[in-house]
């Protein structure tokens, strides 16, 4: 394929602004699918991407655009548009040379608009702005032009009017993939150079890597090398997606595809790595792509000590599908031998812990997920802490760290009030406002993560009766006085039940948690008093009285089929029990640090 | 009809007959009476309140049904319950009880019940009428001695129309038993303690004392979660329970099972069938039978279970056939109700198991909370353990 008649885009907007329709809307006109194959969001295929409707995981098509007699390949890398998956955008990012920017034609400008946007121009990339969904009844065109125009620079001539979902407009996109953005280039005699940006596992095929090809050729049969860890294979299958994998003979500069090489490890395959020749190597690797850092953790266990070889198997798996999930053993007093796993946000955490019930079938507890922090030590070594129960007890830290992020928030200007109230109480320092327009402000704020990452999202749709939005972005680690709750059951410190949290806070929250697990811990025969302490000092209370009285009155005739019934189901829920001491501790209590909500 | 009479045994056809206990000839029977004047706010129970027009319609249905058992049976207890029995009139109840006479062959000194409303017994014509028909003990559903016990649990007598009822009733029927209720909201120690003085005094046979629930489907659990009742504090309820188990064993009545004491040889006969796994016919709207090891209960609608009999087909709502060990399970659950507990070798004979191995670890784990206890040849829960029966239960039901 002669790299001038290919184009390689992305398409980025804020969530449900409407990539995936788009790409739909794209892919049914120039025939990639057709009407009767296509079903909404085609390219969202991850079961939990349907359920939730956000794209996860970023997709590369390849489609054949015919303009003015002459054939275009287009190769388009769908990506995801939640906070969390800035990693995913900004890999798919590389692998192209232009990107439709999306804004709902209603919504305007919101906050992942603006982060997309901005990773889109870093990354060097070609913009073509639309405005999308122009055929709803109600739209505010003018004032988004307007948005667009003072938050982003773009000027209201470059930007196209489209309707992903009724087709206004898509000519006009098609014509601005071929005319606005580059063609890729590069030597096709050269020897191979191509980029690892993602990849999956197949379990009869093993490891599928999609690549973007920058120069050279890749072929069936051809021995090839990674050149991370110098390992070479020889190459079963080329092709490309349309949108399924469809093989082909051979793939050149420019294109976008995927390779089959026999290659079962998992991790044998690293996102960002250098795909080239085994006897012709590329004379340099590309730079491969800067590690994501995982900011949210929380441990996995499983429930049946017999499940975590199988759990780790799991793990691996997904881990290979999404670069940017960590996870190691770690053990627990409280809940054996499990994982620590590391997400990006807590969407991320979320849909990897679903796809791992779905698919996995692994009974799993979870510990309530917390942010990583820094210790400064007395004799400077710094140690860096995913779990609350790795603080030490004793002394020797000379500054606790947390990570700060500069949060942005676009919302309504009646909004302002309550978001600024709200990021006061959670330790935020104040950096600026700008008004986007008469009604429309843009507030940014330097928050810590652990403020921002459990219900910042709820709390800025409540108040801003869903029309707020906000991002962020890490700016760093800084001290603060934070202290380790620890919780004790009946006199047993459960250490999976530990938390980090600012020493202001520390009373109120304690109290709170241990109001929560009272009403989670069901009654025992005994009394169980449980408490929240910082180190050796009780900071709050609570009992739980003892079962006194537990006594089916009446079994005659049919009573015990209703009895037995009921019975079972409690025998059942026990299974879910995890023993601490004398104490059962349901695994939906692991959780409740979460749910500690400000007015507790 | 002869399709539905396959589970009953013939009479004198024991060739199938197993050993084990609930596969032996049925020798009780329970007959439901689903009508009421009024529904109480806490009960669930199968019937119908203010559907008198019903009654003869149900006599009908209940003469075909009885028919299915195509011969007389010989029984040892016969336990007419409801709803109330003695909500029928008087010549309704007469002929009610002469045709379950006719199929029911009362063993030489059977125990033939049936559950009354005091107010029902306040002239003697429904009196003379159980007498006549051989009913030889009556459950009397007292609830309390307390006027505003009664009317917060909607009952339509009052407390000193009990002593009256009690009076002329044992000249008759000397076999009276009381059933009271405890843990009512707003009802204080006190009132309870009264109550059960009232009771003893009264000098019945036999006194059964149930905690209340708040059942699904009630005004009372209703009214419960719109927070216009409250339950009585657990605390409470504890003590109510624990008087109980005091008071009337120290007056004569043994303890003999969790809500029931009696004096001697005073035990109610035909409930202890349930506590044994012993099988049992059953007739009526929500009524359950057990035989040969199938559990059968007749629509719990009472209109349902009219027209189903009424169109010839067959009332049951619910059948149930345990395996093996859900059965003995089951007995064993039952067994520990009562205060003798259960024993290793009765319960191999009667339901081919072996106590030890079904219960496992859990009988060494509930011995060491304090809650069962071994006895000569068995186990049965402690005074602790009574309290606490369900939390003992749930470490022995099966998990399907
Ligand atoms: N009216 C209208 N609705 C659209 C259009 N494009 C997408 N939508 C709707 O907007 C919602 C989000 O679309 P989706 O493509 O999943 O957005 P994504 O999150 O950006 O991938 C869905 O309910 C779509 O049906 C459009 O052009 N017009
Ligand atoms: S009288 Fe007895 S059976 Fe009838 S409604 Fe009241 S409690 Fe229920
Ligand atoms: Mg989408």
């Amino acid at each position: 394929m002669d790299p001038r008649f290919i184009r390689n885009f992305s398409i980025v907007a804020h969530i449900d602004h409407g990539k995936s329709t788009l790409a739909d809307q794209l892919l049914l006109q120039t025939g990639t699918i057709t009407q009767r194959e296509f079903r909404d969001q085609i390219l969202d295929d991850l079961d939990v991407e349907r359920e939730r409707g956000i794209t996860v995981k970023a997709r590369a098509v390849a489609i054949n655009y015919e303009q003015d007699g002459q054939v275009y390949e287009l190769n388009l890398v769908d990506t995801p548009g939640h906070v969390d998956f800035h990693y995913e955008v900004s890999r798919s990012l590389a692998a192209c040379e232009g990107a439709l920017l999306l804004v709902d034609a209603f919504q305007g400008v919101q906050a992942q608009t603006v982060a997309n946007a901005y990773a889109a121009i870093e990354s060097d990339l070609v913009i073509i702005p639309c405005i999308n969904k122009i055929d709803l009844p109600v739209v505010r065109t003018a004032e988004v032009l307007d948005e667009m125009n003072s938050v982003l620079g773009i000027r209201p001539e470059e930007v196209l009017m489209v309707s992903g979902k009724s087709g206004i407009g898509i000519t006009d996109v098609f014509r601005a993939i071929v005319e606005r953005i580059p063609a890729p280039s590069g030597d096709s005699t050269a020897p191979l150079k191509a980029m690892i940006f993602d990849g999956k596992y197949d379990n009869y095929r093993g490891v599928v890597t999609y690549v973007r090809m920058r120069e050279g050729r890749l072929r069936k049969g051809m021995k090839i090398a990674l050149m991370r860890k110098g390992t070479s294979h020889e190459v079963l299958e080329v092709g490309q997606f349309r949108p399924n994998m469809a093989p082909c003979d051979e793939l050149g500069p420019g294109q976008v595809g995927y390779f089959i090489a026999g290659i079962k490890e998992l991790g044998g395959v690293h996102v960002g790595d250098t795909v080239t020749e085994a006897n012709r190597p590329a004379s340099d690797p590309f730079p491969g792509y800067k590690q994501p850092q995982q900011m949210v953790f929380c441990g996995m266990y499983p429930i049946e000590k017999t499940d975590f070889e199988k759990l780790r198997d799991e793990l691996s798996k997904m881990s290979l599908n999404d670069a940017s999930f960590t996870f190691v053993p770690e053990t627990s007093d409280a809940l054996g031998f499990g994982f620590r796993c590391g997400f990006l946000g807590m969407l991320h955490m979320e849909i990897i812990q679903q796809r791992l019930e779905k698919e996995a079938n692994i009974d799993l507890i979870q510990t309530a997920p917390n942010v990583t922090y820094e210790l400064l030590m007395m004799d400077g070594e710094i140690q860096k802490i995913d779990n609350p129960q790795d603080v030490p007890n004793t002394g020797g830290i000379k500054e606790f760290r947390e990570p700060i992020v500069k949060v942005n928030f676009i919302l309504p200007v009646d909004g302002i009030g309550p978001i600024m109230q709200l990021c006061a109480d959670r330790r935020g320092i104040y950096k600026s406002t700008e008004y986007l327009g008469t009604t429309r402000a843009q507030l940014v704020y330097e928050l810590p993560l652990a403020e921002v990452i459990y219900d910042m999202h709820d709390r800025l749709k409540s108040i801003t009766r869903g029309y707020g939005t906000f991002d962020y972005e890490i700016i760093g680690f800084r001290p603060a006085d934070l202290v380790k709750v620890d919780i004790l059951v009946k006199g047993v410190r459960v250490d999976a039940l530990a938390s980090i949290m600012h020493r202001d806070n520390a009373e109120r929250r304690g109290r709170g948690l241990c109001k929560r697990l009272k009403e989670e811990i069901s009654k025992h025969q005994f009394e169980i008093p449980i408490q929240a302490a910082i180190g050796t000092r009780i900071i709050a209370r609570e009992t739980i009285a003892a079962l006194r009285k537990n006594v089916t009155a009446k079994c005659y005739g049919g009573d015990i089929t209703r009895k037995r019934k009921l019975w079972a189901k409690q025998r059942e829920g026990k299974k879910r029990l995890k023993q601490f001491g004398e104490v059962e501790i349901p695994q939906k209590a692991f959780l409740s640090v979460l749910d500690v909500s400000d007015d507790m | 009809m002869t399709e539905r009479t396959g589970v009953f045994p013939a009479t004198g056809d024991t060739a199938f007959v197993e050993t084990l206990a609930p596969f032996r000839v049925p020798r009780s029977a329970y007959i439901h009476v689903p009508f009421c004047r009024h529904r109480c706010g806490y009960c669930d129970f199968t019937l119908v309140a203010g559907r008198d027009d019903l009654i003869e319609r149900y006599l009908s249905a209940m003469e075909r049904e009885l028919a299915t058992l195509q011969t007389p049976r010989s029984v040892d207890t016969l336990f007419l319950g409801g709803g109330t029995p003695t909500h029928l009139a008087p010549a309704q109840l007469e002929r009610f009880l002469e045709l379950l006479r006719t199929w029911f062959d009362l063993a030489r000194d059977a125990e033939f019940s049936v559950e009354a409303n005091p107010r029902d017994l306040l002239e003697s014509d429904r009196v003379n009428v159980l007498a006549r028909l051989g009913v030889n003990r009556i459950s009397l559903g007292v609830q309390s001695f307390d006027d505003t016990v009664l009317k917060r649990l909607e009952r339509d007598h009052q407390a000193d129309e009990v002593e009256r009822v009690v009076e002329h009733l044992s000249r008759l029927i000397p076999n009276v038993a009381l059933d009271l209720i405890f843990g009512v909201p707003g009802q204080t120690l006190e009132s309870w303690r009264a109550t059960l003085e009232r009771a003893i005094a009264l000098r019945p046979a036999h006194v059964s004392t149930y905690g209340l629930t708040f059942e699904k489907g009630t005004t009372f659990w209703t009214r419960r979660s719109k927070g216009e009742l409250s339950p009585a504090p657990e605390d409470l309820e504890y003590e109510m329970y624990a008087l109980a188990m005091d008071r009337l064993p120290a007056a004569g009545y043994g303890h003999y099972e969790l809500s029931n004491f009696a004096r001697p040889g005073r035990d109610c006969r035909h409930n202890e069938t349930y506590w044994a796994g012993r099988p049992c016919f059953a007739f009526g709207p929500g009524a359950a039978r057990y035989i040969a090891g199938v559990r059968e209960i007749g629509h719990r609608s009472t209109t349902s279970w009219l027209a189903k009999v009424e169109a010839g087909e067959s009332p049951v709502g619910y059948r149930e056939e345990l395996t093996a060990e859900d059965r003995a399970r089951e007995a064993l659950i039952v067994g520990l109700r009562r205060t003798r507990g259960v024993s290793r070798d009765e319960f191999a004979r009667d339901h081919g198991f072996n106590l030890d191995e079904l219960g496992r670890s859990a009988w060494d784990r509930l011995c060491q909370r304090g809650l069962i206890e071994a006895t000569e040849g068995g186990y049965r829960l402690t005074r602790a353990g009574r309290f606490l029966a369900d939390t003992v239960t749930v470490e022995f039901v099966g998990t399907t």
